[in-house]
């Protein structure tokens, strides 16, 4: 029965079926909290997906797919109406290979040329007003700021994705393990497709590893 | 008859303000050709934003490249753009000149501009007031900045006559305009189609009837007609705003840095600029209005052209306040800043709408999804370009290009996201095919391709290599380079080939390199014999 339906002068009634609707209201589950990622890098992922107010942590060495794995989070984020945003100290983040890989360009902005002392601030501000930031860790990060936007991005129900060394906890940790190139021949055919290894670094040791596809 | 509807107005101009601050910061530059760079964050970076007398008599233009610039000119001193600096600076001009008038104008610093019907009946006339303030200038100390001072009819025309340091007669002002080529209207693509038809000097375009060039040319021809017939480009009575439309912002705690009022300053734009679009109204003079706490004040009123956005808005706000709250933060030599030095924090800001026109129009953004979230987003990033400045924050969109790199063109937060050049399959051939590269270095990072000899692997001009790529090694790779286990390639890149100067010739390889652990897909661009890495496929 909708509230506006009962007579005015009843504060008191409708104060109590206020009361009872705020009781009687669903719980909201940790997996519709999620943003979901289609594939099998969201079978890598617990509950398949990125969970708002999580950060995830993406290393891996230069040219071992690092950047592609956390731009198809990116992704994942602008394809579920979400807006995205990529803090990128040396402005070197491809744009076309966002598009390509699925972000949507009218939802993601890209800070470019952050200097070591607002990396922080910066960080802090977009995780106020994005549902997924993108950021490129660099070298002077603290542990302490690293855990208040740790802390920061609980707060907001945002994601944080880390690219690079993260000095402070993460929901999930994966690691770029390269994976073969396909189409390039010795001076013949074109880069096309690679197959990426991925490996999800568990708390204390292990890992599960998982191969995906990057299509040309 | 010309200056019935145009106010006679002087313009007090110094070419190359960005030089000349340099040059100020470093005397050591002083004699030296010297050019000053766009600042790091404009999508403009690295190209030359303004050149010294030296550096363009060797043929060094604003606009081109700093590889470009240093061959054209051995010994070039390059200097990055320090905005604060600039607009700091030029504050110490603008007191100069507004001990004399209190009507001062600025368009950017660098450029100032005043009616001069009371300065000069109060001096004498036109001649004693360039000499008064030519004196005030050097008083200020700043004799050894090159100050060009003109007096003309008509806002335009005194740019023009402050370029050739002249006074123009009342009355005069059209005969002055007569000879001007047409390119200085400042619309290159308008320009060359008045050249095309046979109107080479703005006279000869003036003496075109106004209403026959309206129906030619439309709004745009109606503007450059009017500034070519010598009157200003809107009509210069115009009814003073409604008060209600002054937007305040006081701060609690007063702002003590710069960063802090500009940000504010971006929002009061914001919901100014709305609130004259309700009444189909644009600005485009507006009144700067601070206040410290301890009652210090300073008042400038910026004027642009076209109709002023947020951002532009915002900005000469902060030019303002860098050039008035800075120079409390350290300290600086010029006497006459430190004389009135802000002694405490900011506690006001005021936005005074000074001249407004009726908006002609202006595209508005349709955006689906959530409205909620996209505000959100906007303030974010509104936000972080008070940080870090509007050309930090971007957006890519993707046009045509053959590299990556062009490929994507990153179009300021809040800017239109039009692309430069079309985006057409087969409009482009040689253009590389995707997978595009996630990460593309600015600027490309030396390294060195050999073959299995160990000889470095040169491109000859058709396009045959001297060997098959057998290793890359450079610093930015993992464990310093590594084997080639597969390549494409060298494809020719002659980039426009058709400009003597502009040209490029480059030979791109598509390589996977076996670096540290992992197989390392890359990009390598040839050119003028030396490899250097342009992307990496990560």
């Amino acid at each position: 029965m909708a509230l506006a339906a009962l007579p005015r002068r009843d504060r008191h009634a409708r104060e109590h079926l206020a009361d009872l609707a705020r009781r009687v209201r669903p719980v909201v589950f940790a997996h519709e909290r999620a943003i979901p990622i289609a594939g099998e890098l969201g079978e890598l992922l617990p509950m398949g997906g990125l969970q708002r107010g999580s950060v995830v942590a993406v290393d891996g060495v230069r040219g071992a797919g690092a950047t592609t794995v956390s731009l198809r989070l990116a992704a994942a984020a602008t394809a579920a109406g979400e807006w995205a945003a990529a803090v990128d100290p040396d402005a070197t983040l491809g744009g076309l290979a966002a598009t390509e890989l699925g972000v949507e360009p009218e939802r993601f902005v890209v800070v470019q040329g952050v200097p070591d002392d607002q990396w922080a601030a910066v960080v802090a501000a977009l995780l106020d007003g994005v549902a997924l930031v993108h950021v490129t860790v660099t070298p002077a990060l603290r542990a302490g700021d690293a855990r208040r936007l740790v802390a920061r991005a609980r707060e907001r129900d945002a994601v944080l994705v880390a690219l690079g060394a993260w000095p402070a906890e993460a929901a999930v940790r994966l690691r770029a393990d390269g994976g073969a190139w396909h189409g390039l021949g010795q001076g013949t055919g074109l880069l096309r497709a690679r197959t990426h290894d991925v490996a999800i670094v568990e708390r204390g040791a292990g890992a599960r590893s998982r191969t995906l596809a990057r299509a040309g | 008859m010309a200056d019935e509807a145009a106010i006679r107005t002087c313009c007090i101009g110094c070419p190359d303000w960005p030089v000349v601050v340099a040059r100020r910061t470093d005397p050591s530059c002083r004699d030296q050709p010297t050019v000053v760079l766009e600042p790091p964050g404009s999508n403009r970076v690295g190209l030359v934003r303004a050149a010294s007398p030296e550096a363009r008599a060797e043929g060094v233009t604003p606009g081109l490249r700093r590889r470009e610039a240093e061959a054209r000119c051995a010994g070039l001193v390059v200097h990055v753009t320090d905005v604060a600096a600039e607009a700091r600076a030029f504050e110490v001009l603008a007191r100069a000149v507004e001990v004399m008038t209190p009507r001062i104008m600025l368009d950017r610093p660098g450029r100032l501009t005043f009616p001069t019907r009371g300065p000069s009946r109060y001096f004498g006339g036109d001649d004693a007031l360039v000499a008064r303030l030519h004196d005030a200038i050097v008083d200020a100390g700043l004799g050894d900045v090159p100050v060009r001072i003109g007096i003309a009819g008509s806002r335009f025309a005194a740019g023009l006559a402050a370029r050739r340091n002249t006074v123009v007669p009342t009355g005069g002002t059209a005969e002055f305009l007569a000879d001007w080529p047409v390119r200085v209207l400042g619309d290159p693509e308008f320009a060359d189609l008045l050249v095309r038809l046979g109107l080479r000097t703005l006279g000869a375009f003036a003496a075109l009837p106004p209403t026959a060039v309206l129906a030619r040319f439309g709004p745009v021809g109606h503007d450059a007609h009017r500034l070519a017939r010598g009157l200003d480009l809107h009509p210069p009575v115009l009814a003073p705003p409604p008060p209600e439309l002054v937007e305040t912002h006081d701060f609690e705690p007063p702002a003590e840095r710069v960063d802090i009022a500009t940000f504010a300053a971006k929002t009061m734009a914001d919901r100014l600029l709305d609130a004259l679009a309700a009444r189909g109204l644009a600005c485009t003079q507006v009144i700067v209005e601070a206040e410290t706490e301890h009652g210090e004040q300073t008042s400038r009123c910026w004027r642009h052209d076209r109709a002023l956005t947020p951002a532009a808005l915002a900005e000469r706000v902060r030019w303002q306040l860098e050039g008035w709250l800075a120079a409390s933060e350290r300290p600086i030599d010029d006497d006459l800043l430190a004389a009135d030095a802000v002694t405490a924090g900011l506690t006001q800001l005021r936005l005074v709408p000074d001249e407004v026109v009726p908006a002609v129009g202006r595209q508005l953004g349709f955006w689906g999804g959530d409205a909620a979230a996209a505000d959100r987003a906007a303030r974010a990033f509104a936000r972080v370009q008070g940080l870090l400045g509007p050309d930090a924050v971007v957006s890519p969109v993707v046009q045509g290009g053959r590299t990556p790199a062009e490929r994507v063109r990153w179009v300021p937060w809040g800017e239109p996201r039009e692309p430069l050049r079309p985006d057409g399959h087969g409009s482009w051939p040689g253009a590389i095919p995707p997978p595009a590269p996630a990460r593309i270095l600015r600027p490309p990072a030396p390294v060195e391709i050999v073959d299995d000899r160990g000889a470095p692997v040169q491109v000859s001009a058709r396009g045959d290599a001297s060997g098959a790529p057998s290793a890359l090694r450079g610093d930015v790779l993992p464990g310093g380079g590594g084997t080639v286990v597969g390549w494409a390639g060298p494809w020719l890149h002659d980039v426009r080939w058709w400009d003597p100067v502009e040209r490029r010739r480059q030979a791109r390889w598509q390589l996977v390199v076996h670096a540290a652990t992992v197989d390392l897909a890359c990009l390598v661009v040839l050119e003028r014999g030396r490899a250097f890495l342009e992307a990496i496929y990560d």
